[in-house]
């Protein structure tokens, strides 16, 4: 049976295809523009290498004497939801290749940066840390 | 004489009979939170028997009559001065003591079937008498319910011993009586069958059958991924920015869980917000802040929010809703080790129970301890 691509199918693709390339336009964009401020704000050349690495390093929290990491609650596959260590609330995948959310909204990735550097590391994160992260979980 | 035996109580007397004692037997055993609609249930079949038996008294087949089994006082104090001694006379129908029981227990039925809808209406907010009164009556209504509940259980108590008494002096089983309908003829009493009155009996069942299918029609009709409620509360005020951003970590607990100088005190210190930074832009933690304030635990729309609001003393802001009076009363008997369970996690976990949590009801009849981690879904 032959599909018959009328005009509402066509628009509809047109418009599913215009949608997708925006999301990727919106994540490159918001990356591109938070690596250009970090550079602005003093770090060096992006080394997602280096990111990986902070991502994983284990930390022993000051106060309880836990370990936390990034990965205590984002998991070691960032293609898999994570789950909060605290609250055991499901957090949706890291990847931006399975969530295409991630990574699009500039405020956002500045306040979870804030937010979990604070919790993970005891402190903020430098620009030339948040800059390598950003590079190693763009490329998931 | 033609036959030895008699019908005596006819068919809907006997329907009733048992369907009240399986009705009050239900509501006794499914009392409490956890099993309200079905409490509720019974409840209605228990009213609607009793608002059955009225009529009945006046229109049923002779034994079934009022006037055929209410007799004046003395005679009644007479009945008893013999029934001490164990020389009571023997009646085919009610004999004048248990006539009066009769009355007796019907009207502490027809009391706890009011003060059960005064109760489900004013405290829960449900029924047709919802909200009919403000909730500070709930406490008086509740505890009349309970008081007139224990007051008829005595009386069924007391029926008992007379029933059992009275077949061991009349060498008759009358609970056995009760079932056939028939009883031996021996004394000059009206000395007729009763008419078996089916077709009423059949109504009655009809009607009680019918009521009750429409009743769990949620449970039967029911398909989807999201657990059925049988109470929905009301309209709760929602905010997309709220749900966003709270639930980004936590269920987002509704605002009409906590008073507003709580919400007041944990957005003015959100860089440590149960020890992390929330790091909120001011634009973001005003409209939070408004969101919070009007829909707060003083507004008490909801039975959990009034009961919170009530347990909190005015000097106190307490910043954990499983800080407050009514909170920890309410979970005092949950033992330490549920809390710890992996499909449970802690006390901030309310939707691990409560089916209608994101929604901000905390209903009675949508609790339930999960299983174990293979029937539990986790939606917050």
């Amino acid at each position: 049976m032959a599909i018959k691509v009328n005009r509402r199918m066509m628009s509809a693709i047109f418009l599913v295809g215009i949608s997708c390339g925006l999301v990727v336009t919106a994540q490159v964009s918001a990356v591109q523009e938070l690596l250009a401020e970090y550079g602005r704000e003093g770090a060096g050349k992006y080394n997602a290498v280096n990111g990986e690495k902070l991502w994983k390093r284990v930390q022993v929290d000051a106060k309880t004497g836990q370990k936390r990491s990034c990965v205590t609650c984002h998991t070691n596959d960032l293609r898999k939801p994570g789950k909060h260590a605290r609250t055991g609330k499901l957090i949706k995948p890291m990847a931006p290749s399975v969530n295409a959310d991630r990574l699009t909204d500039k405020k956002k990735i500045e306040k979870w940066f804030h937010r979990n550097c604070k919790w993970t590391l005891g402190r903020i994160c430098t620009p030339q840390e948040k800059a390598d992260i950003l590079a190693y979980l763009a490329n998931q | 004489m033609v036959s030895s035996k008699l019908r005596v109580w006819d068919l809907p007397t006997k329907v009733f009979h048992w369907g009240l004692v399986l009705s009050f037997v239900a509501a006794w055993l499914l009392r409490g939170d956890r099993y309200l609609h079905l409490h509720v249930l019974a409840g209605y079949l228990f009213f609607f028997l009793l608002l059955f038996r009225l009529y009945w008294g006046l229109a049923g087949s002779f034994h079934a009559r009022f006037s055929s089994f209410i007799r004046p006082l003395p005679e009644v104090w007479e009945y008893l001065k013999k029934a001490t001694g164990r020389k009571a006379p023997r009646h085919l129908g009610h004999n004048p003591a248990g006539g009066w029981a009769v009355l007796l227990l019907m009207s502490l039925g027809l009391m706890i079937s009011i003060t059960g809808l005064l109760t489900l209406g004013v405290e829960e907010g449900h029924g047709p008498l919802a909200g009919i009164l403000g909730r500070e009556w709930a406490a008086l209504f509740h505890a009349s319910h309970q008081a007139l509940a224990w007051a008829m259980l005595s009386m069924v108590g007391l029926h008992l011993v007379a029933v059992f008494r009275e077949s061991v002096l009349h060498r008759e089983n009358l609970p056995l009586a009760m079932l056939t309908g028939y009883k031996r003829t021996d004394t000059k009493a009206r000395a007729e069958n009763v008419q078996p009155h089916a077709a009423v009996a059949l109504a009655l069942l009809g009607v009680m059958l019918g009521f009750s299918l429409w009743w769990g029609r949620g449970y039967l009709l029911h398909s989807g991924n999201e657990p059925y409620l049988p109470f929905s509360g009301p309209m709760l005020s929602r905010n997309a920015l709220w749900e966003e951003e709270c639930g980004a970590c936590h269920l987002a607990y509704h605002p009409s869980l906590l008073p507003r100088r709580s919400w007041n005190r944990l957005l003015t210190q959100q860089e440590n917000h149960f020890s992390e930074d929330l790091y909120l832009d001011a634009g973001t933690i005003s409209r939070l802040r408004a969101y919070a304030v009007t829909g707060e635990a003083g507004n008490t729309v909801t039975e959990a929010s009034w009961k919170i609001h009530n347990s909190i003393p005015a000097a106190k802001t307490p910043v954990r809703i499983t800080e407050t009076g009514y909170w920890k009363n309410k979970h005092k008997d949950i033992p330490e080790k549920l809390w710890t369970r992996s499909d449970i996690g802690g006390r901030h976990n309310c939707t691990a129970c409560h089916l209608d949590a994101r929604q901000g009801w905390f209903e009675d009849g949508a609790m339930r301890i999960p299983f174990n981690e293979k029937n539990m879904t986790r939606i917050m």
